[in-house]
């Protein structure tokens, strides 16, 4: 048991400090989720649009329409830049990128309204962005609903202002946006990313480290240990790894970054807490098995970044999920992004409880499973694998590396050997030459000598 | 001149190996933008989304009631109609995903409205999801107010006005919207329309950069560059020429399924979008090898290249306009070869304006095709020097 928790410590220890000394990774599991969301933000800050450029024709030029126009400037939806002659030189301006939209006042606007029948004033719109037809329509639509009043009011003088209300709005009407009560695009878009951010991120990530190892085994610069034995402990060791990092980065992500952007923030602390474990697992296990089809440092980016629009779009978060065509939703259940966003959106956005995301919840649960069960399979028949070297294969590689090394050295021992048996045969050899060299100079001398004494 | 050409086309059709040696190339290139092509144009195939769930808590139950119901039924945009009992119950079913959005009929509605103490009915609608969101209230917003104006009506017709008079008195002045290229208000035209250049053009920024880096990684720099007599300019054009004419048929894919089978807006047209996406891809390439040839890291540029790619799809400002974003983000758009190609569309595919009104926005993307003359050389420098650092 104790054995195995070693083991499992010595692989998480190994994947962080991996991790940490690799700065592509570093990348993905730090920089891009601490940066990405505060680019995100800043983006979207403004939340809604103020003040779109328009253009104004009067046809009527009559203390009304140059009340109505006069008003329009002033609400906070729309800035009337240029009055113009006729709608053709409004067009131009259009065109010109000056304005993104028109007020048409037609000629009979006064004598309509003052004989009592109803006067139309025509809108026109550049339709490049849905905000500009949003601000449009509000800012005209809340301009008539003024001055009608004051018709209203002109007409049925003597009564209250209570009566008369009673009179134009027999039944009122009050509007809520629950949950997100600016109706801004950050409230909405933002959670969204979050959640993305975490799961591509960690795909990226652990795909780089995967690709790494592979062109390492391929090289066979990757020597592992006997702790890398087991594979389900390998997975266990990996996994834990990844949720270090990613737990911290969760934090941030989904506490922190809504604090400092003043996005809504309702969630329960606990339910939050609870939510975030099955994601994270999730997750980890999905980008695990995804990273079994990464065979280089980089083709995830290929592979992998895509993919994010897309998720976005799948998750039912912009386009509703209850329009989405079967197949794709069918689809969109395989990704832990779209139950993430879902639960994330409700639950930090409506203040939901587990049991209000109970869907999600299970959900992410039986992804976790799945994709367990999927990368161990996957880690199992790895280091069975005969092509890639696992933990066996490089024993054995070991063995034969020692054996050749062994049986190098005997042969360089057994030349060496041998050199030097000759060079000592050689020495004796030079010996008896330099001995016979020796008595024959001194055979010489004494013959000289004996010459000598004898002449 | 001959021989130039003759190199030009070797390392073509080395490149063109290359590509097919590694299931990769295929797979970022043809399979990728076919599956966004396919995802988006089939998820938003209705336009606007239809039929949305919608809930009411009629605490009335009077005939009153029941006849708004019945008319919100009838609305295009609003679904099945789900009843709950209170208001707390309603709540929950939106926390809970079920609904979009509901309407709160008070108790004493038909009585208080025949007595003039004017009723109140509340509207909520989930902001979390602002698409839905934002339909759901117009229809219930219209549906109040004819509600009201029904009521006011009688009143008045009773009172022996006539019809012109009547709405004279209740609406006096009218609004009449006009949504130019896009009536309709069609979410598809004003989604699509930009996110498949975009996601093609992301495809490009990775494809170009990583096929450049990648002869740097294995070590072919050297023979790719000699083959070329040490020319980068013929080299990388070469290099770049197969992906260019697999990215235009790619681009071709998407213009002829938009402005020929879906029939989007095209007023001018379909040939100034078709050298609008041609000039986009040349563009993007242009930008690729810019920022490949400034840094010689393989996972740094490829790292810079893909943040631009995905970072132009907020930043054209389709969906929240560049207008509503803070000035630096607003004059860094300008950098995104997908803001020009975004604007070159609304001027002459949604509204249909003279070609010289969006000229300026061709010259731009022209500015990104030559951008490398900048800072080839440090390529060939590099190439020449390099060692790849896993």
């Amino acid at each position: 048991m104790i054995e195995n928790i070693r083991k499992i410590l010595f692989v998480c220890g190994r994947e962080l400090r991996k991790t940490v000394s690799d700065s592509g990774v570093m990348v993905f599991f730090l920089v891009v989720p601490l940066l990405y969301p505060l680019l995100y933000a800043y983006l979207y800050s403004g939340e809604v649009v103020r003040e779109v450029p328009v253009v104004a024709v009067d046809q009527n030029r009559s203390v009304m329409s140059r009340e109505f126009l006069r008003k329009t400037d002033a609400t906070p939806d729309l800035h009337i830049v240029q009055y113009c002659s006729d709608m053709e030189e409004a067009r131009n301006l259009m065109y010109h990128h000056k304005a993104y939209g028109a007020i048409l006042v037609p000629e009979d606007f006064s004598s309509r309204l003052t004989s009592g029948l109803q006067a139309t004033v025509g809108t026109y719109c550049d339709m490049s962005g849905l905000l500009y037809y949003k601000s449009l329509l509000s800012g005209t639509t809340m301009v008539s609903l003024d001055m009608n009043r004051d018709i209203q009011k002109e007409k049925l003088a003597g009564l209250t202002s209570e009566q008369l209300e009673v009179q134009t709005m027999p039944i009122r009407n009050e509007y809520i946006t629950m949950f997100n009560p600016a109706n801004g695009f950050q409230s909405f878009i933002i959670p969204a990313i979050l959640i993305l951010i975490i799961q591509q991120t960690m795909v990226l990530g652990v795909g780089m480290m995967a690709g790494t190892e592979y062109e390492q085994r391929k090289t066979g610069r990757l020597l592992l240990g006997g702790e890398y034995n087991n594979p389900l402990l390998v997975l266990i060791g990996k996994a834990f790894a990844y949720l270090l990092v990613y737990a911290l980065m969760s934090v941030y992500l989904l506490m922190l970054v809504p604090y400092l952007f003043h996005m809504p923030q309702l969630a329960h602390l606990s339910t939050l807490v609870a939510f975030m474990v099955p994601l994270l697992l999730a997750c980890v296990f999905f980008s695990i098995v995804l990273a079994f089809f990464v065979r280089d440092r980089e083709s995830g980016f290929l592979l992998f970044v895509f993919v994010s629009v897309p998720l976005v779009f799948i998750s039912g978060i912009s386009w509703p999920a209850s329009n989405i065509p079967a197949f794709w939703r069918v689809l969109s259940v395989i990704f832990p992004s779209t139950h993430g966003i879902n639960g994330f959106c409700r639950i930090a956005g409506d203040s939901a409880l587990l049991g209000d995301v109970v869907h999600e919840y299970t959900s992410l649960w039986i992804l976790t499973a799945v994709y367990f069960m999927l990368a161990l399979l996957a880690f199992i028949n790895f280091y069975r694998s005969k092509h890639i070297p696992g933990y066996e294969f490089i024993k054995a590689r070991r063995d034969k590396v020692v054996d050749t090394m062994t049986e190098r050295l005997d042969k360089v021992e057994g030349k060496l050997l041998s050199v030097h048996e000759d060079l000592q045969e050689k020495r004796e050899s030079i010996r008896e030459d330099l001995k016979e060299i020796h008595d024959k100079v001194r055979q010489r001398k004494n013959r000289s000598d004996r010459n000598q004494s004898n002449g | 001149m001959p021989l130039t050409k003759h190199a030009v086309l070797k390392i073509a059709y080395r490149e063109l190996r290359r590509m097919t040696s590694r299931p990769l190339y295929v797979l970022s290139m043809v399979i990728a933008p076919l599956f966004c092509y396919i995802f988006f144009t089939s998820l938003m195939k209705e336009g606007l989304p239809e039929n949305l769930p919608a809930g009411v808590v009629d605490a009335d139950n009077s005939s009153v009631s029941r006849n708004i119901l019945r008319n919100l039924d009838a609305y295009q945009q609003t679904g099945f109609i789900r009843q709950y009992s209170n208001f707390a119950e309603a709540r929950n079913a939106m926390q809970k995903g079920q609904i979009y959005g509901f309407f709160y009929i008070p108790k004493g509605l038909e009585h208080d409205a025949s007595n003039q103490n004017q009723p109140l009915i509340s509207i909520y609608t989930n902001g979390s999801y602002l698409i839905p969101s934002s339909l759901l209230y117009r229809d219930m917003k219209t549906m109040a107010t004819m509600a009201s104006a029904a009521v006011g009506r009688q009143v008045l017709l009773a009172k022996g006005a006539g019809m012109d008079q009547a709405m004279g008195f209740l609406q006096p002045i009218q609004i009449d919207m006009h949504a130019l290229g896009n009536p309709m208000l069609n979410y598809s035209v004003y989604l699509t329309n930009t996110l498949l250049p975009a996601i093609l053009a992301l495809m490009v920024l990775m494809i170009t950069c990583f096929s450049i880096h990648t002869e740097l990684k294995d070590g072919t720099a050297r023979e790719w560059l000699d083959m070329a007599d040490g020319d980068i300019l013929r080299a990388v054009s070469g290099k770049l020429l197969p992906q260019t004419a697999l990215f235009i048929l790619m681009a071709a894919i998407y213009l002829i399924l938009l402005y020929g089978i879906l029939g989007f807006p095209h007023n001018n047209g379909i040939w100034p979008m078709a050298l609008a996406a041609v000039m986009l891809i040349l563009a993007s390439q242009g930008f690729a090898v810019f920022i490949a040839s400034a840094i010689p890291s393989l996972r740094w540029s490829l790292s810079l290249c893909t943040l631009w790619g995905v970072l132009s799809i907020p930043i054209s400002g389709f969906s929240f306009p560049v207008m509503g974003m803070p000035p630096v983000l607003r004059a860094l758009s300008w950098l995104f070869p997908l803001r020009h190609y975004f604007l070159i569309y609304v001027d002459q595919a949604l509204n249909g304006i003279p070609f010289m009104c969006s000229a300026w926005f061709y010259v731009a993307l022209l500015g990104f095709m030559i951008m490398p003359l900048l800072d080839i050389w440090l390529l060939k420098r590099t190439a020449y020097k390099y060692t790849y650092l896993p």
